[in-house]
């Protein structure tokens, strides 16, 4: 395996690794047959404490699919219609958070942006997740011609930098919500493939998988139904990840007016039409997008944070 | 710690290896940009006439850009073209792209490297204090600035402190390039302004091109500090709770040996995997950042061949970028047999 | 009669789970580690045999939570001292062997540096001095070739060679009166097995050592020590002589753990 594929994988485990009180160990991928964990079913404790960090994230990513859902029936004043006040007004009582060079609400934009940069995030996250999670799984399992030819298509994707890559099918497609989010699920998978994979790799010969095979199940349920859900932690720890990365793209794309038409409230383009208030002092136009992203990745990693700990298989009493 | 004489050949094969395997990364790559450019919605010879060319310019013109044969035919002249080390000519600057990206390339390098060595010399400290401190308040407050780093658009960070430093305080220069207005660039020796200002004794230069610097720096190093922090943050932790690390405590070592001289040794590995992952990011072009601050660098030269539809300069971008990486990631392996003995037999 | 090295004195604890309940796992163990004898702690996996000597040095799990009891070491309780003192007995006074020795050393430092480093902190002086020491500690456990193998690393090292390294660090750099064995030998093969506990009990006879050797094997158990300690559940179940102990052993567990062995022979 070349040494790119390791150094990635040693990088996502390396950040899904959230330090557990337990006993000491190095914690290696490969266990010998006669060390192999015979039951390793996700615990699912009904008293689980849930940490800060999710608890945290949790709620703040709540209140965005609030207000995304809110903005759809109800918005301080309508965020695509321009000249409901002057244009580059300041925050004030009337407009909160001041109006942009049209003379639209920002607060109105702002939360109507949500309907994008979440919805599209969470859409795409999705599709990666399984599509990825399913084609990893097959190449893990199967191993041979299957595995080499699927590995090698992903490196090659993955050796592009990931914004560019967007950037370049997006032109390639064309602008919409829908052609977007098949951009960022196209390129959300190769990580999710990989992480399938080495997860699907390392328990294949364990003992539990061996006893799955001898009983006479078929290899794809062995696959899907035994080797997966074991090991679904990490991949779900990456979800977090993989999600933050997902909306800063869509806040790029939309900061340089790709893919979306040049009046959507997305926070990234919002951003981007700011640039010249930055200059002459009305900073409020840029200002609060970048706040709104701040919340809503942030929250994602948070969740990310408390994710990877509840899913640890370390986590011993 | 450096290596033994009889290894030094298993790491010239090690490096022919890899670079080796760089050429069918690297053809995938451009194929893959290759179709993907070419299936532009609007054919970019629309972008190169005027409006009232006749039929027959408008062909003459297409063909001058190569698109007049089929698509198989554009890819296999391409890739003669390759074989021979020639990325073709720019639409828009009328150059061939080699020398456009070799132009452009010490803007992008000169600025990665000072965003880079910002994020690592904070980034690797502030993450051994919240380890050292886990749980308490230094921790919470590291944790929450590097989360807030990470969350952030790096476009957003450069804007903000664009506003800050700039617009309000006035302390520092306007986001237009690496020099100043109307400065003419020093003599080229490097393509480094850092270096070439010296070298010509120009200190007051030197100075103008260290202040443009300052903010885009700082906004890349700010995005780039954040993750180094964190991973060098839980990359220590784990190092603390394994086997080896116990042994010590055993033996009786303090907590100051305990953690700096073994526990940060062992810990380094995906830290060093981390700031490869982020160099060869960075230094394939801060997209982005290159427009926000005006800075001639590749990553604006992608954006501009993106919007212009230049194939054959996003062509040989994208090759810089991949190849860029296999370097990158090499660099680090030979860091990895350096540091890591496990990693040499 | 002399008075013990080591006493466990009605320890007593528990495991924290991060939402707070305590799951006791040891509940009111006691015994007593006499000097210059080595006493074997058997039990199966689980038994708790290894929290009790890890809480000597005060290297317990952070999930391990001591609810009641004392474990003194000439006289003075290690539990209620605070780390500097405690720092000042690990090593010098109490030393421990860990069980898989591969894993117990560090990956990127030389095996020869570990040694030296772990010298110079319990005995001073130059590094090159200490780095003779330490060959010569390689030597002591039969290593061959021992100033080839300092420079190397643990990963270069078979388990049982890696094990030979652990007890030369654990016996000979540290001077301790007394060494904790936590598992020696298991995961290494049968012969070598034998191999390292006939060093472990050269090097005590030799040095006086008081020793503790903790392990579920009673085959290793029956030709070395001097007294053994029963565990199961994380009780002590019966105490006596080794001779005691295999011929008339009192406690059914006992009498179940010896027939599983396969030692029930004719004493």
């Amino acid at each position: 395996m070349s040494k790119l594929t390791d150094a990635r994988d040693v990088l996502v485990l390396a950040l899904r690794r959230r330090a557990t009180p337990g006993p000491g160990g190095v914690v290696g991928l490969k266990a010998p047959l006669s060390q192999s964990i015979p039951s390793e079913k996700p615990r699912r404790r009904a008293r689980a404490p849930l940490s800060w960090s999710m608890r945290i994230g949790a709620a703040i990513l709540l209140v965005y699919v609030t207000v995304a859902l809110v903005s759809f029936v109800w918005t301080p004043y309508d965020p695509f219609q321009p000249g409901v006040g002057d244009g580059y007004a300041p925050p004030s009582m009337e407009f909160l958070l001041g109006t942009d060079r049209l003379g639209a609400d920002m607060v109105s934009r702002l939360m109507a942006g949500a309907r994008y940069d979440l919805g599209i995030c969470l859409v795409a996250v999705s599709i990666s997740l399984t599509v990825g999670t399913v084609l990893g799984t097959i190449a893990g399992y199967y191993g041979g011609y299957v595995d080499i030819v699927i590995l090698r298509i992903v490196e090659a994707f993955q050796a592009f930098p990931g914004l560019l890559f967007a950037m370049l099918m997006v032109k390639a497609v064309g602008p919409g919500v829908p052609n977007i989010i098949m951009v960022l699920s196209f390129v959300g998978i190769p990580d999710y493939l990989r992480l399938a994979r080495a997860e699907i790799q390392s328990r294949r010969d364990w003992q539990y998988a061996e006893a799955a095979r001898m009983v006479g199940n078929r290899p794809w349920r062995v696959a899907f139904r035994h080797l997966l859900p074991n090991s679904i932690g990490p991949i779900l720890a990456f979800t977090s990840i993989n999600a933050a990365f997902v909306a800063l793209v869509t806040a790029s794309l939309g900061f340089l007016g790709l893919g979306l038409g040049p009046n959507t409230p997305e926070w990234g383009n919002m951003i981007a039409r700011g640039q010249d208030g930055v200059m002459t002092g009305e900073w409020w136009v840029s200002f609060f997008p970048g706040l709104a992203i701040l919340g809503m990745t942030g929250s994602f990693y948070l969740l990310g944070d408390g994710l990877s700990d509840l899913t640890d298989p370390r986590r011993r009493r | 710690m450096l290596l033994r004489r009889k290894q030094y050949m298993p790491l010239t094969l090690l490096i022919l290896r890899r670079l080796l395997w760089v050429l069918p990364v690297a053809l995938g790559v451009v194929t893959i940009t290759f179709f993907m450019a070419r299936v532009f919605t609007g054919d970019p010879t629309e972008l190169y006439t005027p409006p009232e060319a006749t039929d027959a310019l408008r062909a003459q013109i297409r063909a001058q850009l190569g698109l007049a044969d089929s698509l198989p035919r554009q890819y296999i002249r391409y890739l003669h073209d390759l074989s021979q080390l020639n990325l073709g000519t720019s639409f828009t600057t009328g150059q061939s792209v080699g020398s456009d990206l070799w132009l452009r390339l010490p803007a992008t390098l000169e600025l990665g490297f000072v965003g880079l060595t910002f994020g690592v010399v904070f980034g690797i400290p502030l993450g051994v204090i919240a380890a050292v401190n886990r749980e308490r308040w230094p921790d919470f407050l590291i944790r929450g600035l590097t989360l807030g780093g990470m969350a952030l658009p790096q476009f957003w960070i450069g804007l903000v402190l664009i506003m800050f430093f700039f617009v309000t305080l006035r302390w520092l220069p306007g986001p237009v390039g690496r020099l100043p207005v109307g400065v003419p660039l020093p003599p080229l020796v490097t393509g480094f302004l850092l270096i070439d200002t010296l070298v010509a004794g120009d200190f007051p230069k030197w100075l103008l091109a260290v202040r443009q610097l300052i903010l885009p720096g700082l906004t890349l190093g700010l995005s780039t500090m954040a993750p180094v922090a964190r991973v060098t943050r839980s990359s220590m932790v784990e190092a603390m709770q394994s086997d080896y690390i116990r042994t010590a405590v055993a033996m009786g070592h303090s907590k100051r040996v305990v953690w700096f001289r073994y526990s940060l040794r062992n810990a380094l590995l995906p830290v060093v995997t981390l700031i490869g992952g982020v160099a060869g990011h960075i230094l394939g072009g801060a997209v982005l950042l290159e427009a926000i601050f005006a800075w001639p660098g590749l990553g604006q030269y992608a954006l501009q061949a993106i919007e212009r539809s230049d194939f054959a300069a996003l062509q040989g971008f994208v090759i810089y970028a991949s190849l860029l990486y296999v370097i990158v990631f090499l660099i680090v392996d030979l860091i990895y047999m350096l540091i890591d003995p496990r990693m040499r037999s | 009669m002399t008075e013990p090295l080591l006493e466990v004195v009605g320890y007593r604890g528990a495991f924290r789970s991060p939402t707070g309940e305590l799951t006791p796992v040891l509940h009111d163990v006691s015994y007593q580690l006499k000097r210059g004898l080595i006493t074997a702690v058997v039990g199966e996996t689980g038994s708790g045999k290894s929290l009790v000597a890890l809480s000597t040095l005060g290297i317990q799990p952070p999930s391990f939570r001591r609810t009641a009891g004392r474990i003194l070491f000439k006289g003075v309780d290690l539990l209620s001292m605070d780390e500097a003192s405690l720092r000042k007995v690990r090593g010098r006074q109490i030393s421990m062997v860990f069980q898989d020795a591969r894993a117990a050393l560090n990956p990127v430092f030389t095996v020869g540096r570990q040694l030296a480093d772990v010298f110079q902190l319990q005995h001073g002086g130059t590094r090159a001095a200490a780095m003779a020491q330490a060959i010569e500690a390689l030597r002591l456990v039969y290593i061959p070739e021992p100033e080839r193998r300092a420079r190397q690393y643990p990963h270069e090292f078979s388990g049982g060679m890696a094990q030979r390294v652990m007890i030369a660090m654990a016996a000979l750099v540290c001077q301790p009166e007394l060494l904790i064995l936590d598992e020696p030998t298991t995961g290494l093969d049968v012969t070598i097995q034998s191999e390292i506990m006939t060093l472990i009990v050269d090097l005590c006879k030799g040095r006086g050592l008081t020793a503790c050797l903790i392990t579920h094997d009673l085959g290793v158990v029956v030709e070395t020590c001097d007294e053994v300690v029963v565990m199961n559940a994380g009780r002590v179940v019966e105490t006596g002589s080794a001779e005691a102990i295999f011929t008339a052993p009192k406690n059914d567990y006992t009498r179940k753990l010896l027939a599983a062995s396969q030692l029930v022979e004719a004493a």
